[in-house]
Formats: structure tokens, C-alpha cells, sequence
């Protein structure tokens, strides 16, 4: 399997001198399958670009991880949508409040766009994921519910014995602390164990985080947190901040080598997503994470923003007690005084 | 390994490990897969030290009892309403805590995130008759 990443910014393009090297595209990665067919992760503005080195009668894939406007705004400008010739099918989330080509067309109609989908000359069909795993071509396909907001996927894509996880979207340290939570409990687990290759959020350094939380995506030490967890054998951090220049991507990078090495990683596994990069997802023969890795609780590094971590146990809920010998009444009431805490 | 929770259940977890009301979580098959430092306060021992228990363990050990002292049966607590029925359910009972009985009511409301129905149910405790509500 060949990957090549077309857009690995978040949120909003972000074109500039200053952001030239990671590029200022956003979602939108290509992975080209043993037996040549192709899949499109996303499809934010680095579709525009893929699509124009498309030339053959194109018959595409294009899985949307979700329908936030920097994973579909490509689109509207993907060359293919514009050809008679081209077969294009788009999955993704399914939703009770509206069909995905529903969903999709809020974007590409009026008054957002010139266009309408039933205006494409393309055949275009829009498909709910399955809840179970189904084939594209050579490769297997399944996909999870992530934690971000809205609903959300994850990729798991396997071809021979290949295998490419793309959560580009995610917050699984959202109330619980990766280092310390079972397998079973978090999000994206069993979806990205034991990748070759890990394409995960990391829109945040950690001093940046506080003031994101629950905003669904990754600061750095979780990122690298989960891809130890789940054992990943190469790491993409992807979905760079719009306000992350190329310095700065590269002082994160220096830093995600170092904290992967404290956790027991090779710090050559731990690549930034950088547009026009071209990857074989077969990796090198690189050393795996120790074994130290595995263990639960892992040896973490406190992260820089423990502050928002929850009290021990006995200084949190002592009154507790106390309370439950004060009658009826008391207890809720006094309940009500206790701050809310994120853990 | 135990198989990975919904991510309906994992957000569920997160957000009870974050308040202070004591509250338990179950699986679709009424399991219990969680109970937060609140409820541990309340029960005198931590989720950590007991572990997921089935419907039929955890009523051995925290009951519930009714006004009469006898066990109230598994098929009418507000957890197996809420999961099996996929509605809210509430109850006034008495449970078995380590350090004693305690009189609680309890308010089931079942987790569905798909047509497939209930994935589990949050559990909410409250002391009995702290607002003049009868238990049903």
C-alpha cells in the first residue's frame, strides 16, 4: 500500500510562506491498494489537487470520516466530479436526521456553492458505512465511531498484510487519562491496535490543550499516549492547527521524538503529515516500542497540564459520607456546591 | 482482553468519572461496567475493587430490598426497565452497603445510539424523599 497525504491541516486551510513545507490543505490523504485501486481519506481542500493527476476513466472511493467543512470542502473543486466519464461513490457516517448525500448537499448547493450534486456529471452515489467490515477492492475496510464532535469515524484499512489506521479527529483522553484507562475504554482502540501505520489528530501542544478541551481533537502527549497504547508501529501526527507554522510543526515534531522515546518508542517511528509526502505503509525494519510500553499503568511522564486532573479519592468524596448521615435533603443540595472537575 | 465498549458507553464513563453524583453504568445486557467515586463513597468499596459484576451478582451484593425488607425482583429494577424497555425508570429502595443499609431512589436512563437498540443505561442515586417524591 502507498500513501500520500494531499492536506493534513485542520480546521481551516491555511496558505502562506510560513506554512509552505507542511502545506495549508486540509484532510485529504490517498492510499493506493497492492492491486492499484484507490481510496481517498477525506475530502478537504487537498482533494482539489489530487484529482487533477487523476486522468484515467477514474472510478473512486472516497471515505469521509465525518462532514466537517475541512474534510469536505474539496469537493466541490474535486477535477473527477466534473467528468462524465468518472464513477464516484463517497462514504461515510450514517445519520437519523439525514441520508449522507443530504447532509453533503447543505455544502454543495445554493447558497454555498454554484453547483447542485444532481448538477454533477459524474456518477456519483453517497453510501452509509457498514457496521461491519466490507472490501474495496483488495483491501478491508472498518470503520468505528471516534470521539470527537458529531458524528465521527475511523478508518481501519487493511490490505494483505498491511494495515493503515486514519483517525484524523479525536479526543480519546476526554475525561480519563489515556496512561491509566483500560483498553476496553478507549475510544478508537481496537480500531488502531497494532496499525503499521497510525494517521491520529494532534492539533495541540500540550500548553494549547486547556483551553481546548472537548473541542475533539488531540494534544501532542495524548496522541503519542494512544499510539503507544494501541502499539502502533509508525505514528503520523496529522491535522496540524491552522496557526502552526513550519517552525513550530518542526519544534513539535523534536518534542513528539523525545516523549515517544520516554515512552519506550523509537523516536525514528513518529513522522509529521506533511502534504506531497509519499509513504509506504510497510514499515522499515524499525525496532517496536518495548515491551515497557505495554505495561498498565505505563511509566507517563505527568503531563503540563496535570492541573485539570481530579482530586485523590478520599479528599474528593470524604463529605460524601458525611452527608449520607445528615438526612434526607442534605445530600443533593450540598451536592450541587461540588465543582466540576475534568479528569 | 474484554471486548471495546461503544463509544456511546466510553463517553458515558468519562462523564460519570467527572461528577459528583453517584451513578452506575451498564452494559446492553445489564451488566454492571462502572460505578463512579460517588457511588464507591456511598457503597464503601470502589468499582476498582469489585469489577464488572452481572445483573445477578450485583443484586447479591448490593441488593436491592424493598420497604418489606424482600429482594425486588431483577425484571422490575429501574436498570432492566431502562435497558430492556429503552425508557426512563425510577425507584425507591433500600440497598446493602458495606457499612450499613442505605435508603435510596434510583433514576435509569438507557444509552441508544443506534436502532438496534439500548447499548446499556446511567444509574443516578439519590437519597430517599428529598424532594417529596414517591418511589414506583
Amino acid at each position: 500500500m502507498r500513501i500520500k497525504v494531499y492536506g493534513a491541516r485542520g480546521s481551516v486551510p491555511a496558505p502562506g510562506p510560513e506554512m509552505n513545507r507542511y502545506g495549508g490543505n486540509t484532510s485529504c490523504v490517498e492510499l493506493t491498494l497492492a492491486g492499484g485501486e484507490q481510496i481517498i481519506l477525506d475530502a478537504g481542500t487537498g482533494i482539489r489537487t489530487l484529482g487533477l493527476g487523476i486522468t484515467a476513466s477514474p472510478h473512486v472511493n472516497i471515505l469521509l470520516t465525518h462532514l466537517h467543512l475541512d474534510h469536505i470542502q474539496g469537493l466541490m473543486f474535486f477535477p473527477p466530479c466534473f467528468r462524465a466519464d468518472a464513477d464516484i461513490t463517497i462514504w461515510g457516517p450514517a445519520s437519523p436526521e439525514a441520508s449522507l448525500e443530504d447532509r453533503v448537499a447543505r455544502y454543495i448547493s445554493a447558497p454555498l456553492s454554484p453547483v447542485e450534486v444532481r448538477e454533477l456529471p459524474c456518477d456519483v452515489s453517497f453510501r452509509d458505512t457498514p457496521p461491519s467490515e466490507w472490501q474495496l477492492g483488495s483491501a478491508t475496510i472498518r470503520c468505528e465511531a471516534v470521539n470527537h464532535r458529531g458524528p465521527t469515524l475511523g478508518f481501519r484499512i487493511t490490505d494483505g498484510d498491511t494495515t493503515v489506521c486514519y483517525i484524523p479527529d479525536h479526543e480519546p483522553a476526554l475525561g480519563t487519562v489515556l496512561a491509566e484507562t483500560e483498553p476496553e475504554w478507549i475510544s478508537g482502540y481496537d480500531l488502531a491496535k497494532d496499525a503499521d501505520l497510525l494517521i491520529h489528530d494532534c492539533q495541540y501542544v500540550d500548553d494549547e490543550y486547556p483551553f481546548h478541551v472537548g473541542w475533539g481533537h488531540s494534544a501532542m502527549t495524548d496522541a503519542l499516549s494512544f499510539g503507544s497504547r494501541v502499539g502502533a508501529r509508525r505514528l503520523l501526527l496529522f491535522h496540524h492547527d491552522p496557526l502552526h507554522a513550519d517552525g513550530f510543526l518542526d519544534d513539535l515534531h523534536a518534542a513528539a521524538r523525545r516523549r515517544w522515546g520516554e515512552l519506550g518508542g523509537d523516536p525514528a517511528v513518529v513522522e509529521m503529515a506533511m502534504e506531497g509526502a509519499r509513504s509506504r505503509s510497510a514499515p522499515p525494519p524499525l525496532r517496536r516500542a518495548s515491551p515497557r510500553r505495554h505495561k498498565y499503568p505505563p511509566d507517563l511522564p505527568d503531563r503540563s497540564f496535570s492541573g485539570t486532573r481530579a482530586a485523590p479519592f478520599d479528599t474528593r468524596y470524604k463529605h460524601v459520607a458525611e452527608i449520607l448521615d445528615g438526612g434526607p435533603g442534605t445530600w443533593a443540595a450540598s451536592a450541587l456546591n461540588f465543582p466540576v472537575r475534568f479528569g | 482482553m474484554p471486548a471495546q465498549k461503544p463509544l456511546e458507553l466510553i463517553l458515558a464513563r468519562n462523564l460519570l468519572t467527572s461528577i459528583s453524583t453517584p451513578a452506575f453504568l451498564v452494559d446492553q445486557d445489564a451488566s454492571l461496567v462502572f460505578y463512579n467515586e460517588a457511588a464507591g463513597a456511598l457503597l464503601g468499596r470502589s468499582f476498582e475493587d469489585v469489577g464488572r459484576m452481572s445483573p445477578e451478582e450485583w443484586t447479591s451484593t448490593y441488593g436491592p430490598f424493598d420497604a418489606n425488607g424482600k429482594p425486588v425482583d431483577l425484571d422490575e429494577l429501574p436498570t432492566t426497565r431502562a435497558v430492556r424497555d429503552g425508557r426512563p425508570a425510577h425507584a425507591a429502595f433500600t440497598i446493602r452497603a458495606a457499612n450499613g443499609t442505605r435508603e435510596i431512589e434510583s433514576s435509569a436512563f438507557p444509552i441508544v445510539a443506534s436502532e438496534e437498540g439500548s447499548s446499556g443505561a446511567m444509574i443516578f442515586f439519590w437519597p430517599q424523599g428529598g424532594d417529596g417524591q414517591e418511589g414506583g
